[in-house]
């Protein structure tokens, strides 16, 4: 906590928590396209075709976000309101609104909706709530989302109802009412108890509490059937579940199963061909660039394909550490010198993205449109070159680490290209993206470049931002890749984030976004897009500008 | 007797080897960079976070302490954590995965009829294909029948099977639609979408292999048909098909049972090209996806277990190669 | 005894000549790559975004196929690939025979002393050689990637993983020969007469060997080329942006409908690589040693 000053500034740890679940720094954004919305039409067995191999079933342990696969089945305090035209918005799910603070933000009352019931049919009571939420901080149990561990009262010292018993932080005065006590005022907690670690867990059905993540419990409109890690995820309807309560979740198909593990190209292709099963299926990963090119020959996939608008960023991070990385020259010629237009080709073109010379992504309250160094879509390498003669012309032989997948190798490819062009030698490290993560979050920071992507996940300027510049995350764990520290940054965002008036929040985040750029940490490079493809059978299907997600919670099929 | 202790020195000498592989791979995996406590250390990671996760998994301990840790959890099981949440081991317990939430034994043991299928499945095939087209091949030696068994010996065994793999997925799975593309179907669910969903890789790894077999064959079967004994076997006047089918082809088939074994016994441990061209989960991936995750007890679990795979089938190679040359049972008895 | 045949037969085996010739094409190829690209006006680095559309798919027939670019361009990128493909020729060629040199000293040092010294370091080197079978050596060279400094070729990190995990069947070949050769009249007869045992291996030893060890090379060149298209294609081979066939056609997979000619070249060249040292391999050991049984080099990454 003493380590995070910046985490009483009530954005910001959603933000980032949303970010690190949902894109691991690799993903996207926004919604321009969409399946047909239609009222939802019940029935089918909907397939979901998704590239990872391993679905964590504890709430505790999940780092899900609130739209997919845990939210099928796991209802929490509040959801996600996810709909084609509409901001993002936490909306009510287990609890009758989104929360209703006392003691200046400090005390968060929820009260339960009646007739909830658990899929073996015993009611949800609001002690199930809590338990569910002790169990997160159990260190047996750790790896899910903890932004709540640190702010409840005496969070940092608790250990779990296993070794600890009750945390007094969480008070369940009857069976539907449940209170939480906060270190500091924090007006967005109703986004918080949209995580995994808010959904129901009875205790009597956690007595080997490694095992429950084999067995989850479901409140919502799914139980899960089977699970064979590697291979599938099957659920079908909970019995128990009460359309009537719940505003978030359509529970359109009958059965939905999840192929794990499937290659991103195979699976595209099979989507492309749309015969057989596939018409009643969606693929969870991004459709990899060579298809995304193929589809665009193919009307019938084309319509089928869903794109999100332009939102995550994507950006090369310099380490700013680092000689001769740290002379403001170097890093003003390396914006020069960037080949944006060869970097929005790898990933497809404009489909793909578009280019960027900002941080905050466009669709962001406030933000403003600058060009700090016009160069072109491609780049101005005289201008670069003249930057690192008056810099002294320092040999430039630098190191780029980045995930070791084939499209972030590839884009790394045209970002050296295009720094060779002003005689900047960069050698690609590529790594598996968790050892890559786990390298560029930590307070070593041994490498000069790093290619990355940050998702605004929290619809705010501040997400933008702060998790990406802020000193306080540097290292340990934290996203600021440039390892930039600049005392006069770190006052506008605190400022910012503590300003009441929206209007005068925007003009400092816009005035922040300016003021980084001049130092140049990172070079801005795209404003990603996010494309899915679903079979002809599935509707409403859409990815909005937030989370740049498709809501699963209201995937249906067609008869 | 002497067969006792051959047997007994063998058995010795595979532990050894095993020993000096989990302390290789041990080795080699401590000196990556990234923590393994990092990637279960859950969102935002604190650094109280990291050590409490450090301390839970035993990666806290130095390397050798870790490594004794290891080999007493075999024998007796180990437990991470304390109270009723803590995670159990039962012996044999071969490590834990704190990311999948599983011990690793249990995790082998749910990939081993993927890898299996395709790898008995394909070895039977190749071993069926490579045997008859090098037999005929040597039968038939100098006609057109011999020339093109080798040049389609020659061919397949120079065609990677990632590209043969990828063309035949390409032209059977998507332009004719004759084959599903990927997954794969448990046997005890359909045995016959189980083999239909396997034909593919089946062909595509046999194809490849059967020509090394192929060629084998026909150079073992050329050098035996030219032996003392079949010019006896002749001259007694037994037929031609008995003499090639029954005193030959044992003769010939010693060798080829040697680089069977072997073979079988890698592709047993994890057919990794093949498993991740067909998206079939199998032990092969399993390892890519340990090691790609930085999940030093998964990669230390399935390296052993190929490892082993391996080893037990040379030394059934050994036993089998006694039991089939008359020479080696002579000697030793 | 048979007798060896003569050269001129190995010329009447006209698959193996053609194995040859494409060989010889390929190292030509390889060794003038730079020179050929060239004459053709083009690198193997170079961006090109306007041969490509707005999707990153090359413009034009056959992927872009013209006088400028004579096997196309690349998808997304843009570069030429005949430039990458006759640079992928050169790394193939290097990796492979750089490893197998590497493979084939440490297996005929190993065999040779092995067999001949026998004893504790025989049964020490068996179990080093079972190790080596048993450990998949992709876990090596991924590991090893991540270690290993940014700042050392990794052309040549690869060169040395496929190497050392390379040489194990060659040195129990050459072990067994070694075996063999010890009980032979001559050998016997040198030791009685008192020569020493460097003497013996290297004056009566190794020279019978070099049939073997020739038979081997051309067995090891094409497995350990194929090793490292395996590795490219499974992406922690030879890095980017060096031309490697195996990553061009991990590449090419997702464009064969779209760019089929972006998988035809590297996939094409390859196959035809492998095919020809196999062809030559076979007709050379049919002239030098028809009898000797053969044993597939271990696929690194296994199939």
């Amino acid at each position: 906590m003493s380590r995070r000053p910046s985490l009483s500034v009530a954005a910001v740890a959603v933000a980032a928590a949303l970010a690190l679940t949902a894109c691991n720094a690799n993903s996207d954004s926004d919604t321009a396209g969409q399946s047909t919305t239609s009222s939802t039409q019940k029935g089918g067995e909907l397939t979901i075709l998704t590239s990872s191999s391993t679905v964590t079933l504890d709430p505790a342990k999940s780092s899900n976000l609130a739209i997919t696969t845990l939210g099928l089945f796991n209802r929490r305090l509040t959801s996600w309101e996810i709909e084609p035209g509409k901001t993002a918005q936490a909306v009510p799910d287990l609890a009758t609104d989104t929360g209703t603070p006392s003691d200046d933000g400090k005390t968060w009352t929820y009260h339960l909706k009646s007739g909830l019931k658990f899929s073996d049919g015993s009611p949800i009571t609001s002690q199930d709530v809590k338990y569910g939420v002790e169990r997160s901080f159990a260190p047996e149990l750790s790896g899910g989302l903890g932004y709540h561990k640190s702010l409840l009262e005496d969070g940092e010292k608790y250990q779990g109802p296993y070794t600890d018993g009750d945390l007094d932080s969480i008070e369940t005065p009857d069976d539907t009412t449940i209170v939480f006590h906060l270190n500091v005022s924090y007006g967005d907690w109703p986004w918080i108890v949209s995580m995994p670690a808010f959904s129901p867990v009875p205790k009597s059905a956690d007595a080997k509490p490694q095992e429950y993540g084999q067995h989850p419990v479901s409140s919502g409109p799914y139980q899960v059937d089977s699970y064979k890690e590697g291979s599938t995820l099957s659920l079908s309807r909970n019995p128990n579940w009460d359309q009537s309560t719940d505003e978030v979740r359509t529970a359109g198909p009958d059965k939905i199963t999840f192929q794990l593990g499937q290659d991103d190209t195979v699976a595209a292709q099979k989507l492309i061909a749309d015969s057989g099963d596939d018409k009643n299926a969606f693929q969870a990963s991004f459709v990899p660039p060579a298809q995304l090119s193929q589809i665009q020959s193919n009307a019938d996939a084309k319509s089928r394909l869903v794109t999100s608008d332009a939102g995550a960023l994507a950006y090369l991070a310099i380490n700013v550490k680092h000689k001769p990385l740290d002379d403001l020259k170097v890093r003003q010629a390396l914006e020069y010198a960037v080949d944006k237009k060869a970097f929005q080709i790898a990933v497809g073109g404009s489909i793909g993205g578009e280019p960027a010379t900002t941080l905050i992504t466009p669709g962001i309250a406030g933000r403003q449109d600058y060009d700090l160094y016009p160069a072109g879509e491609s780049g101005d390498v005289d201008k670069a070159k003249q930057l690192l003669a008056d810099a002294g012309n320092p040999k430039l032989s630098l190191t780029l680490l980045v995930e070791s997948d084939p499209v972030e190798v590839l884009k790394a490819q045209a970002i050296q290209q295009g720094l060779k062009r002003a005689g900047i030698e960069v050698t690609i490290k590529s790594e598996e993206s968790d050892a890559w993560y786990a390298d560029v979050t930590s307070d070593k920071g041994d490498y000069d470049l790093a290619l990355a992507s940050w998702q605004p996940d929290f619809p705010s300027a501040n997400g933008n931002i702060q998790p990406l510049f802020a000193s306080s995350e540097i290292g340990g764990g934290g996203f600021n890749l440039s390892r930039y520290s600049e005392p006069e940054v770190d006052d506008l965002i605190q400022q910012a984030s503590a300003a009441t008036d929206p209007a005068q929040a925007e003009k400092l985040w816009a005035q922040a976004d300016k003021r980084i750029l001049q130092d140049a940490p990172v070079v801005p490079l795209l404003f990603k897009k996010n494309s899915f493809l679903h079979g002809s059978n599935v509707q409403n299907f859409f990815v909005t500008p937030f989370p740049a997600y498709p809501n699963y919670l209201k995937v249906s099929l067609s008869k | 007797m002497r067969r006792t202790r051959f047997l007994a020195g063998r058995l010795v000498s595979m532990l050894a080897v095993l020993v000096v592989i989990s302390l290789l791979t041990y080795a080699v995996f401590f000196l990556l960079p990234s923590d393994p406590a990092q990637m279960s250390c859950g969102k935002p990671c604190t650094p109280d976070g990291l050590a409490q996760a450090s301390a839970f998994m035993g990666f806290d301990k130095p390397w050798w302490q870790q490594y004794l840790d290891f080999v007493a959890g075999i024998f007796r099981g180990r437990s991470f954590g304390r109270g009723p949440a803590a995670v159990h081991c039962s012996a044999p317990c071969f490590g834990y995965s704190f990311q999948l939430n599983q011990p690793v034994t249990q995790l082998i043991w749910a990939r081993i009829p993927v890898t299996f299928s395709i790898a008995i499945g394909a070895a039977a095939l190749w071993l069926v294909l490579g045997v008859s087209l090098g037999v005929l091949a040597a039968v038939r030696k100098g006609t057109a029948i011999d020339r093109s068994a080798m040049a389609f010996a020659v061919a397949g065994v120079s065609a990677p099977v990632y590209l043969l793999g990828l063309l035949g997925i390409l032209l059977f799975g998507f332009t004719l639609d004759l084959v599903p593309v990927s997954g794969y179907v448990p046997l005890t669910e359909s045995p016959v979408d189980w083999a239909w969903h396997l034909v593919l890789p089946w062909c595509v790894l046999a194809l490849f292999t059967s020509a090394v077999y192929a060629r084998l064959t026909r150079g073992q079967m050329l050098e035996v048909l030219e032996e003392d004994y079949i010019r006896t076997a002749r001259a007694k006047g037994l037929t031609e098909r008995k003499v090639v089918g029954w005193h030959a082809l044992r003769n010939v088939l010693i060798p080829v049972v040697t680089v069977f074994g072997s073979d079988l016994g890698q592709l047993l441990g994890g057919a990794i090209i093949t498993e991740r061209v067909f998206s079939m989960q199998g032990l092969g991936s399993l390892l890519l996806q340990a090691v790609g995750t930085g999940d030093l007890p998964l990669v230390l679990g399935t390296v052993l277990f190929s490892a082993f795979l391996v080893v037990l089938a040379n030394f059934a190679v050994d036993v089998v190669y006694g039991a089939l040359d008359p020479r080696v049972s002579e000697t030793s008895g | 005894m048979r007798t060896r045949r003569h050269p001129r037969q190995f010329l009447a085996d006209r698959w193996a000549v053609a194995g040859g010739v494409v060989v010889a094409g390929f190292l030509l190829v390889a060794a003038t790559a730079s020179a050929l690209t060239a004459v053709e006006g083009q690198d193997p680095y170079t961006y090109h975004l306007d041969a490509l559309d707005d999707t990153g798919r090359p413009v034009g027939f056959g992927g872009g196929i013209s006088g400028t670019h004579w096997f196309g361009v690349e998808p997304l990128t843009g570069r030429d690939l005949f430039a990458i493909v006759t640079h992928g020729a050169q790394t193939s060629l290097t990796v492979g025979l750089a490893a197998t040199v590497i493979a084939m000293l440490i297996g005929v040092l190993v065999g040779v002393t092995a067999g001949f010294f026998g004893g504790w370091y025989d049964r020490l080197v068996s179990r080093a050689i079972d190790v080596l079978y048993g450990f998949p050596y992709l876990v090596f060279m991924i590991a090893l990637g991540a270690v290993v400094s940014a700042k050392f070729p990794r052309t040549w990190l690869v060169v040395l993983v496929i190497g050392a995990f390379g040489w194990p069947t060659v040195a129990r070949v050459v072990r067994g020969q070694t075996l063999a050769l010890k009980h032979r009249t001559f050998v016997v007869a040198s030791t009685a007469m008192g020569a020493g045992p460097g003497h013996v291996l290297v004056r009566q030893i190794l020279p019978h060997l070099g049939v073997t060890i020739i038979v081997y090379t051309t067995i090891l060149i094409p497995g350990l080329i194929g090793v490292e298209a395996a590795l490219s294609f499974l992406g922690v081979g030879v890095p980017a942006p060096t031309p490697s066939w195996g990553r061009s056609i991990g590449e090419g997979v997702g464009w064969v409908q779209t760019d089929p000619m972006f998988l035809v070249f590297p996939g094409g060249a390859l196959f035809a690589i492998t095919l020809a040292f196999n062809l030559l391999g076979d007709g050379l050991r049919d002239l030098l040693d028809p009898r000797s049984v053969r044993r597939r080099p271990e696929a690194g990454a296994r199939p």
